[in-house]
């Protein structure tokens, strides 16, 4: 049972579909694309959680894996998809940089966290290189918030920062204590909410969802 | 006998195309020209008188033959059925790539030399994608290479077995799309237009006719097949022979056809679902591709695997 998943890298390749999907979020164009790389991303964690609890038998791994699956997965991609519904406008994403650029500076992140975290780092839990793609991730996830106009594309730069913390803290520890996580994640789902109806009102009282606009102050 | 293995290429790499032709119809719901359709036409070509642009020089007149020997010499270094062959201490994958890309500098001379617009604008376009899918297929050819140690294509095909692993899948991924450009297949370029205003490939090869034509028609064939046999050796090279007997050669060529149906499959399946982009979107698809590639790479050195 357990020899299937080792000679098949399953982990390996769930690590490294995270990492994809961070990076791709770079190239795409459309908000609901951008929408679906988060929902792939989320699933890939969780599956990754998963697996690692069938691996090491370790039963709030499951607990961990479907509360993973059930917020950011189900819960948080509805919210998302209907917030891009409302948002009327263009749904294009509109970066200050090209795709193609964004694209490579995602690529020299993951080099330079490869180069900065070659060896030396003691970690505790199952993988030392998911701790490498989680901080790529997180890298990834601050470059978008960066380099991204609308409210929406700088709250998926979050939710992948997140994704890329919770998994950074996971392959360290064999995650947090049950309550610990429980709390991290209800926060986030408040914290996408009130987010979700701040991007309505910025785009009720401003007509468009672009942060540019946000520069001067009103009584 | 294992050294002649190259032969295999210079004759059933037109019968590949007229697969791929045949599997396209097929899912575009037509009947299609028959498989054997690129021999006749290079017999056809073959037995045409050649008309000859007053103002060409000695580059013109050269090319074909440059084009069709380097593409038969690149043949002689990628091991086919058999990796036991006497060509592979030359076998290196980076001359490899030189070797076309020595054909393809010729064949962007020989489109200006004739001193048409289309020519021109066709070498210009096809050295632009070569400029961009040329590292692509370095990187990948490394993520290989490191994995197997050495940048002989023999030593590569070497290992028998599936290799299965994130790199390899991330790198055979970018590999695809850089083969797709590089034979000028549809989302970077349409094989079978004569429209002047979307030519890559075609545009550099308008000037031609007769047997030259036929030449260039059949060194692109050759280099298609060629492309396939070193995506087959470096990502599936299970199946090759070690030896030269003829029991395991029989079995080797039986898994070699098979590999390469798969991968005409895979072309016509592309090139029947996709649209052809245009050409100022063909960087970014490109690059994509290049990162997908170095992230191949540094996968391989983040993970080891």
């Amino acid at each position: 049972m357990k020899n299937w998943f080792d000679l098949l890298y399953v982990i390996d390749f769930i690590s490294v579909g995270i990492l994809l999907t961070a990076v791709v979020m770079n190239a795409l164009k459309r908000l609901e694309s951008c929408v679906r790389a988060y929902i792939f991303n989320s699933w890939f964690l969780s599956i990754l959680i998963f697996f690692v609890a069938v691996k090491t038998g370790n039963p709030h791994l499951y607990v961990a894996a479907s509360l993973t699956l059930a917020t950011k997965g189900i819960l948080m991609p509805i919210f998302l998809s209907k917030m891009v519904r409302q948002i009327k406008a263009t749904h294009f994403v509109e970066p200050y940089l090209s795709n193609s650029l964004s694209l490579t500076i995602a690529g020299i992140l993951v080099a330079i966290v490869y180069t900065s975290l070659r060896e030396g780092i003691l970690v505790t839990g199952f993988s030392v290189h998911i701790l490498k793609i989680s901080i790529a991730v997180i890298l990834i996830g601050l470059f978008i918030m960066i380099t991204r106009r609308k409210a929406i594309t700088q709250v998926l730069g979050l939710l992948f920062m997140e994704n890329g913390l919770f998994l950074a803290g996971f392959s360290l520890t064999f995650g947090m204590p049950i309550i610990v996580e429980l709390g991290i994640l209800f926060d986030m789902l408040m914290g996408v909410i009130i987010l979700g109806v701040f991007i309505v009102q910025i785009r009720r009282n401003f007509s468009s969802v672009d942060l540019d606009s946000l520069t001067t102050l009103h009584d | 006998m294992e050294n002649l293995q190259f032969v295999i290429i210079i004759i059933f790499s037109p019968l590949i195309q007229g697969i791929i032709k045949k599997f396209k119809a097929g899912l575009q719901g037509r009947v299609g020209a028959g498989i054997l359709q690129p021999y006749y036409d290079i017999i056809r070509l073959l037995k045409k008188e050649m008309v000859l642009s007053s103002v060409t020089s000695w580059i013109f007149k050269v090319t074909p033959y440059i084009v069709f020997s380097s593409t038969i010499v690149a043949a002689m270094m990628v091991p086919v059925i058999t990796t036991k062959s006497s060509f592979s201490i030359m076998g290196d994958v980076i001359a490899l790539i030189y070797i076309f890309a020595l054909g393809k500098f010729f064949m962007a001379l020989a489109a200006l030399d004739a001193g048409t617009a289309f020519g021109g604008e066709g070498s210009s376009r096809e050295m632009i994608v070569s400029i961009l899918v040329e590292p692509m297929i370095m990187l990948c050819i490394f993520t290989v290479a490191i994995t197997a140690g050495s940048t002989n294509i023999a030593r590569i095909a070497e290992p028998q077995g599936f290799i299965f692993t994130p790199s390899h899948v991330l790198a055979l991924l970018a590999f695809m799309i850089a083969i797709i450009a590089d034979t000028g297949r549809v989302p970077v370029d349409n094989p079978d237009t004569h429209l002047e205003l979307t030519m890559i490939h075609e545009g550099m090869l308008l000037e031609y006719s007769g047997k030259y034509l036929a030449l260039m028609e059949w060194s692109y064939y050759m280099k298609q097949m060629l492309l396939f046999t070193l995506a087959a050796d470096m990502f599936f090279p299970a199946g090759i022979a070690h030896n030269i007997e003829t029991s395991s050669l029989i079995v080797s060529s039986g898994v070699y056809s098979l590999k390469i149906l798969f991968m005409a499959g895979i072309m016509a399946i592309v090139e029947s679902t996709r649209a052809k982009m245009r050409f100022f979107q063909l960087p970014s698809l490109l690059g994509g591709s290049f990162v997908l590639a170095v992230l191949s790479l540094l996968t391989f050195i983040m993970i080891g695997r």
